[in-house]
């Protein structure tokens, strides 16, 4: 078969389009697998992403750069009151293009709760490993590399380590990797192995076109089935339309777009949404970050962002459950998070070699609580919102207290938290401060870097969207297998598992298409 | 080095105001960003300060000239050394405006709302005291107005204080002029390599 390419928005002209057997939306770790196990299948693939096609020469590791080309709006995503930062990835490559490349398996705890609560059957640990070995292989998922261990990454070992919390070294998916410290800014050695280096090149490879520039916009629908997606052309400079893309789809769609986007998608062309479920339920692992300032500088901004992860209080029991990784720190990120203004906020920015950063993500859905939701507005905003619960909120200013106690046993000089009035804490006597601080939106930094659920596999079709191997419940050729279909969050880094269940579903796609 | 903080003043008496205030306050502010539109003549009396570098893409003059005020005071300012460029010498307020060019127009459309609420006098003198236009009132009081929206007890002027706090600090510390100043060395050098074959 002759190789497909990757085709800018520029040179799609307006109102043109394509036939093909599937068409997959997004060019993320969901659609890229999709794509390349579907071509590998002996179908015509033709792959829509709404971001620009970027290689490692155009990886400069510049924040500004990064940020407004590789980002969901341009860096600027967030719930609609702005008080938890989306980071989520939109080029070619989706998500993986800035992905930290942490990399774990579903747990089991989570397939079993899937299970009981979510009447999820036949997905469990075994239906799934063939998948997780077939891509950890391609995307060299490593073993744990002690050599990777930077400073920042080193203070929440040692600080787990004394205090009995186990902590583990994370697999991480490079090869050649030289620990520049830039994985989400793009990797400008392709040592990370994204999938626009390991499976969207295996699609394109055996003859699928990937669209660049195209934002679907609109799933049309004929009697049940999916028939085209509809696409805007963007002009990559402005980010506005220039013009119009259709691509018909002979057998199948797969949406792949994020647990943000392809909620959003669905809900725009109101395919599939019937009995409410669609854009509901949607989990964001909010991370809530605490800063540590050590006598000797840490540098945080070199070195692999994250090889050490402590799962402890994964399991409160009736109590939202927490892990522990860390952030890279760079002055852009840095300084947006680090609280106040002026020479307030200047004192503490000054002061970034020398600073740790701790990062808590609450593992949400496990509980009763219900997330967030997505909905597209009528003025064609996508709009995200995620009341803080009193189960995650309790659940937070636990997590605040263990970082402290973390980074303390560490060896830290002192701890600051990030609320508006940062609380400074040098002993264990100063904890007791924590629990009577002002926390709640914009009173405190929250961001996301897991966007999960909003079209959620299930059993029931009342109760979820998709069935445990992404077909949609309501359109039968209309697959999803982007992190939208988790029931809840994973409780660790996700990207993996959305390359493990993207794998599954697509082999069973390439067959009932 | 010391510990760069304020001192944590309990909540209740965030901009020392009266319980009847709030109230009054309370229904205001669920539809401040609508009424930001009722607010015409709010740029009659703004003052402009340097002129953008380039043609602006989104922002009026004039509202360009309150994000720059905005920004001159969320960035290191008169406690800050000479060696601290000002935002004006980074072009925050340009970078920002070509920024803000390219999101979603509804979300520009909000955010030009927002400086306009900033910049009213009577906004400003209902949050704190101070009934100038933004751009007139002193640096005293530009950063009571500021401090009065980033502990405010009303979601809506945080969320209006982080917007532009964190598009201030994006432009400015994203800057390579600033990375000395916080000891980040910058980007390591890599050498270019030949392209990888097989990888698109």
């Amino acid at each position: 078969m002759t190789a497909g390419r990757i085709i800018n928005g520029s040179e799609i002209p307006d109102l043109s389009s394509v036939e093909v057997d599937f068409v997959v939306v997004g060019s993320g770790a969901g659609g890229a697998t999709a794509a390349a196990v579907l071509t590998a299948a002996g179908a015509q693939v033709a792959l829509l992403e709404e971001g620009g096609h970027y290689t490692r020469r155009d990886f400069n590791m510049q924040e500004s750069w990064a940020y407004p080309a590789l980002y969901q709006e341009h860096g600027n995503r967030a719930t609609d009151d702005l008080s938890i930062l989306i980071l989520q990835g939109r080029s070619v490559g989706g998500g993986t293009t800035v992905n930290w490349t942490s990399s774990f398996r579903t747990p089991e705890r989570t397939l079993a709760l899937w299970a009981s609560r979510h009447g999820l059957r036949g997905l469990d640990a075994a239906t799934l490993a063939p998948h997780f070995e077939m891509v950890e292989k391609r995307i060299d998922v490593g073993s744990g590399d002690p050599d990777d261990v930077n400073n920042n990454n080193r203070k929440l070992r040692e600080g787990a380590a004394k205090l009995g919390w186990q902590p583990e070294l994370i697999h991480r998916s490079v090869k050649g990797c030289a620990r520049l410290g830039y994985c989400g800014m793009g990797c400008p050695l392709d040592a990370k192995r994204s999938s626009r280096t390991t499976f969207l090149a295996d699609a394109v490879a055996g003859g699928a076109n990937v669209y660049a520039d195209c934002r679907a916009t609109l799933i049309e629908t004929d009697r049940g089935r999916a028939r085209a997606v509809v696409a805007e052309v963007l002009d990559r400079a402005t980010d506005r339309p220039r013009g119009r893309f259709v691509a018909y789809a002979r057998r199948g769609v797969v949406l792949a777009g994020g647990a943000i986007n392809t909620p959003a998608l669905l809900l725009r062309s109101k395919a599939g949404i019937d009995g409410g479920r669609v854009g509901r339920r949607t989990f964001l692992h909010p991370t809530v970050p605490l800063i540590a300032f050590y006598d000797q500088p840490i540098e945080g901004f070199y070195g692999p962002p994250q090889s050490v992860a402590v799962h402890h209080f994964a399991d409160r029991g009736e109590r939202v459950g927490y892990f522990f990784e860390t952030a890279p720190i760079h002055p852009m990120l840095a300084a947006l998070a680090f609280p106040g203004f002026g020479d307030t906020h200047r004192k503490i920015v000054e002061q970034l070699p020398y600073a740790q950063a701790t990062i808590a993500l609450l593992i949400d859905g496990h509980h009763d609580d219900e997330g967030g939701t997505v909905e597209a507005a009528r003025d064609g905003r996508i709009k995200l919102s995620y009341p803080l619960s009193a189960p995650l909120h309790e659940a937070a200013v636990s997590a605040l207290g263990d970082m402290a106690r973390l980074q303390l046993a560490a060896g830290a000089r002192e701890v600051m938290t990030l609320h508006e009035t940062p609380l400074v804490i040098r002993s264990e006597a100063d904890l007791g401060a924590i629990a009577a601080a002002p926390f709640g939106p914009n009173r405190h930094t929250l961001f996301s870097a897991h966007q999960m659920g909003g079209a959620a596999m299930g059993g029931d079709p009342a109760r979820s969207v998709v069935d445990a191997r992404g077909r949609h419940h309501q359109l039968e050729n209309l697959w999803i297998t982007d992190g939208s279909i988790f029931p809840t969050s994973l409780g660790v880094n996700p990207q993996l598992s959305i390359y493990a269940h993207a794998h599954l579903f697509a082999t069973g796609i390439a067959k009932a298409g | 080095m010391p510990a760069p903080v304020e001192k944590a003043r309990p909540d209740a008496r965030e901009g020392a105001i009266d319980r009847r205030r709030f109230l009054k306050r309370g229904l205001f502010g669920g539809a401040l960003l609508v009424g930001a539109g009722s607010l015409p003549f709010v740029f009659r009396t703004t003052r402009r300060g340097d002129a953008p570098r380039a043609p602006l893409q989104l922002l009026s003059a004039d509202e360009y000239a309150v994000f720059a005020a905005v920004t001159a005071r969320i960035v290191p300012g008169d406690g800050a050394d000479a060696s601290w460029p000002r935002a004006e010498a980074l072009d925050c307020a340009g970078k920002v405006d070509a920024l803000m060019a390219t999101v979603h127009p509804e979300v520009g459309r909000d955010f030009r709302r927002l400086l306009r609420l900033i910049e009213s006098g009577f906004l400003g003198a209902l949050t704190a005291g101070s009934p100038r236009p933004f751009t007139r009132a002193s640096a005293a009081e530009q950063d009571a107005r500021l401090e009065a929206w980033r502990r405010s007890r009303f979601a809506l002027l945080r969320s209006g204080y982080q917007a532009v706090k964190r598009l201030a600090d994006a432009a400015y510390y994203s800057s390579p002029e600033v990375y000395p100043l916080v000891g980040y060395p910058g980007p390591p050098l890599v050498p270019q390599l030949p392209p990888a074959t097989g990888t698109p």
